[in-house]
Order: structure tokens, then sequence, then C-alpha cells
């Protein structure tokens, strides 16, 4: 009984693990500039790979390895948005300017737009 | 002008002496010189060190005035000695803060020339003389230039000061690491290898770890954190379902809008981990820190609200500063937070903090 109630949770985990990484890439795709697209692909992603993790801590059970799994996912929570972070400044720098609402530029015209200015 | 105009920013250095001998000597070559002695103040003065610390700071400034004045009696030419204090009434995060507290000062005496004593050392954690004077570099006006020191320097770059309660620390931490990695904490074997591993990263690594001895605070903060670390959980988890929710909408209503905010939090480490941690939440992302004012791109309204509402900021002030903390006003409620098109825009309570407007 109580194996198939921990079979379950691990599938679940699982699962909802690469229900968010799906948006995640999903949104890499989706999003209009640099900026939304730096959200996306390091902050969703970090509770995809926390659920996944989540996942395997509790398939290995109460042992030493699933101690290393948190500390895993502790790595990842400060690696992560230090890498959004890079990204963005680094946009910010090449002076990219975010896409808001009302305009319809593509990300290539973005870029054109700030090699052009200097 | 007629005479020449040098800065130097001081610090407590052993290179002291020999720079100012230098600076004097190659200013008074051209005639008339003036020789402006700056100091430009670290971040996290407490305020209780402030007296110690201004009075060091005040006799660091006379003692090289002093010094200057005896090196200009073997020349003809007049040297006139001016000294002055910089970034007391900011807080200067990083190289660049530094570097652009000292260029303003330059430009605003219109100085030709900034000398660096070979150790100059703002104060920032870290030894940081060459990325400061890249910094330096980006503004017109004044040439840039380290002082030779008499005697060869071993360059000792990244490495600072180290007592001996810093190294207990890193020792007690990598301890448990060790211990946590090994797979059986109570055999022997494990205990004498993590002591010993323990003891090599803990002198090793000593100088690099930590600026600031830990006080009786830590603790109470390490205990915090862990209300803290649920919190910010739970805080992520919500906004990903929002975030997960506009990104799979077949409309994608997103509105995304650069802002800017200046949060009540104080002190390199405190505003690491609020950026971090508005980063780590989905819907907000830092892309800047100057100074005490943040850049962040939000993507939909909610979490716009949610930055500045200042949940995030309440939570870290009360990590690090204790419940009392918690009470200050959200970010809206103090003025300090806004929509900006573009991020070169001066922010509306700019004042003296900063800034790409001058």
């Amino acid at each position: 009984m109580i194996e198939t109630v921990r079979t379950v949770a691990i599938v679940g985990f699982i699962l909802v693990g690469l229900f968010f990484t799906l948006v995640s890439a999903a949104g890499v795709i989706r999003l209009p500039d640099v900026y939304s697209r730096a959200h996306t692909a390091s902050q969703a992603d970090t509770l995809g790979a926390g659920f996944a993790l989540a996942g395997v801590a509790l398939a290995l059970g109460f042992t030493t390895t699933s101690f290393k799994t948190v500390l895993l996912l502790f790595f990842i929570f400060i690696t992560n948005p230090t890498a959004a972070h890079a990204i963005a400044r680094a946009a910010d720098e090449e002076g990219i300017k975010p896409w808001t609402t009302d305009d319809d530029r593509t990300d290539a015209d973005l870029y054109e737009e700030a090699m052009t200015d200097e | 002008m007629s005479d020449n105009r040098v800065l130097v920013p001081l610090s407590a250095s052993s290179t002291n002496r020999q720079t100012i001998e230098y600076v004097v000597r190659t200013a008074l070559e051209g005639g008339p010189a003036t020789l402006r002695l700056v100091y430009v103040h670290p971040p996290e003065i407490q305020a209780d060190d402030q007296t110690a610390r201004g009075q060091a700071v005040d006799d660091l400034l006379k003692r090289a005035s002093v010094w200057a004045e005896e090196d200009s009696k073997q020349f003809e030419a007049t040297l006139t000695v001016e000294t002055a204090q910089l970034g007391m009434d900011k807080y200067l995060f990083s190289p660049s803060d530094i570097a652009e507290t000292i260029a303003r000062d330059a430009i605003e005496t219109d100085t030709d020339r900034v000398v660096f004593d070979p150790r100059y050392d703002p104060g920032i954690g870290a030894p940081l003389l060459r990325p400061l004077e890249y910094e330096l570099t980006r503004f017109d006006g004044f040439t840039v230039e380290e002082a030779p020191s008499g005697r060869q320097t071993r360059r000792t770059p990244f490495l600072a000061r180290t007592s001996l309660p810093q190294i207990g620390a890193i020792f007690v931490i990598s301890f448990a690491f060790y211990q946590i990695l090994a797979a059986d904490p109570t055999y022997w074997f494990e205990i004498v290898t993590g002591v010993v591993s323990a003891a090599i990263v803990a002198i090793g690594l000593s100088q690099v770890t930590f600026t600031r001895n830990p006080t009786w605070q830590t603790p109470a903060r390490l205990v915090r954190h862990t209300i803290y670390i649920p919190y910010l959980l739970k805080e992520i988890i919500k906004s990903n379902i929002l975030v997960a929710a506009v990104i799979l909408h077949p409309k994608l209503p997103i509105e995304p809008r650069m802002t800017r905010v200046r949060p009540a939090v104080w002190g390199s480490l405190p505003m690491t981990a609020l950026a971090n941690s508005i980063t780590l939440t989905p819907g907000t992302l830092t892309v800047r820190i100057d100074g005490r004012t943040l850049t962040v791109h939000t993507l939909v309204p909610a979490a716009r609200e949610g930055l500045f509402a200042g949940d995030l900021e309440r939570a870290i002030r009360f990590v690090f500063y204790g419940r009392d903390a918690a009470k200050i006003t959200s970010p809206e409620d103090r003025g300090e937070a806004e929509l900006i098109d573009s991020t070169d825009e001066p922010s509306s309570w700019e004042g003296d903090d900063g800034g790409a407007d001058k």
C-alpha cells in the first residue's frame, strides 16, 4: 500500500517537473524578446528541475544520496538566477530595448536597432 | 587653468608614501600644481564604528598632506594640497560605483590626472584596482595611471585580511559539507579525513571567502533563513503557476515593462539575497544593480504589483535585521518604485544617488 502511494507520488513529481520544463521551453519559443525569454529559460526551469529532483529524492528514500539531491537543488537555486541576470545584464549593456505591448518588432529588429545606435 | 590638478584616491596602504612622492615629483615638474587627496568610503559602515573610522580617515588624509608638503619643498613650483571624503552619503557597491564617484569628483574639480596607489583598496571586499582602472577609462577629461611603487610589490589579488573566527566558520561549513557527501558520518575514517580536508580548505580559502567576522547575529539570521526558504518556495510556486498560465494562454497576454525600485535594504549580502530572490521568482528579473537601485524587468502586471508591494523585500529585512525591520512600508508607498522606458533614464528619486544623467 505504502509502496503504491510512494510510486504514485514519484510519478506525480516527475510529471509536474516535466510540465514546468515544457512550459519553459514553450516560453522560450513564444515570448518576444531576450529579456522575457531570460525569465522563462531559467526560472520555470528551476521549478522543473526542483520537482524532478524531489521525485528522485523520494525514489531513493532516506539515504545520504537523497541529501545530495537536496544540495543539488540548493545549487540550482543559486546558479539559475545568476545566469538569468547575466543574460539580461549583457542585453542591457548591448543597448537592447525591452519589447513592450505597443510595438511589433522582432528579436532581429531589436538587435539591429541596438547595433545601428552606436 | 594654469596649474595642473592631480587626484589621488587613498586607502590604508603600505605604499602610500612612495605614491605621494611620485605624484608630487611628476606634478611639480610642469609648474605649480594642485594635489587633491580623496578617501572613498566603503559600504557597510555600521553606525557604531563610524566615529572610529572617521578618525582613522582624518589621520590618513592629514598624514598624506604632510608628506606631500614635505616633498614639495625641494621644487620651486608651489603645491596646493586639498583633501576630500567621498561616498559618505551613498552606498557604493561595485568597482563601477566607486569609479563613478571618483570620476564625478575629478570632472567637478577639473582634474587632468588620476593616479592610483598600486595597492589601492576601496574596501569593497577585495582589492579591485584593475577593474577600477578599467571602469574609469569610460570617462573622458582626465588620464588614469598607477604610481610605480619603489620596491617590487608582490601583487596579491583577491586576498583580503582574515581572522580566526572566519577560519573557524569555514572549517565548520566544509566539515559539515564533507560529512553530507560522505557515505557514513559515524565511521572514524570519514571523521579524520573530514577534519584534514576541512582544515586545508579553511586555511587555504579563508582569505577569499568572508570579508567580515561572524557575529552573534549570524545564528539568528540562519534560523530566520529557515523560515524564509519555505516562504520563498511558496512564492516561486505561486508565480510559476501564474507565468505558466500566461505562457500557455493562446493570446500570450504579457505586458513586459522595465521597472526600477529602491528597496530599503542595505549591505552587499542582503542586497544579493534580494536580487537573487527577485530573479528566482518568475515574472521578475533583476537586470542591474546600481548602488541601492535595482532595475527589474517584469513580465506580467501581477508580478509587477508583487514587486512594488515589496513582500520579498520585507522578508529579506526580516531575515537580516529582525522582525522590527519588516514593518517599513512598501517601495510604492515610499515613492521608490517606478516604470521606465529605457534603462538610461534617470530615476525620479535620483538626487545624488548615481545614475547615467549628469
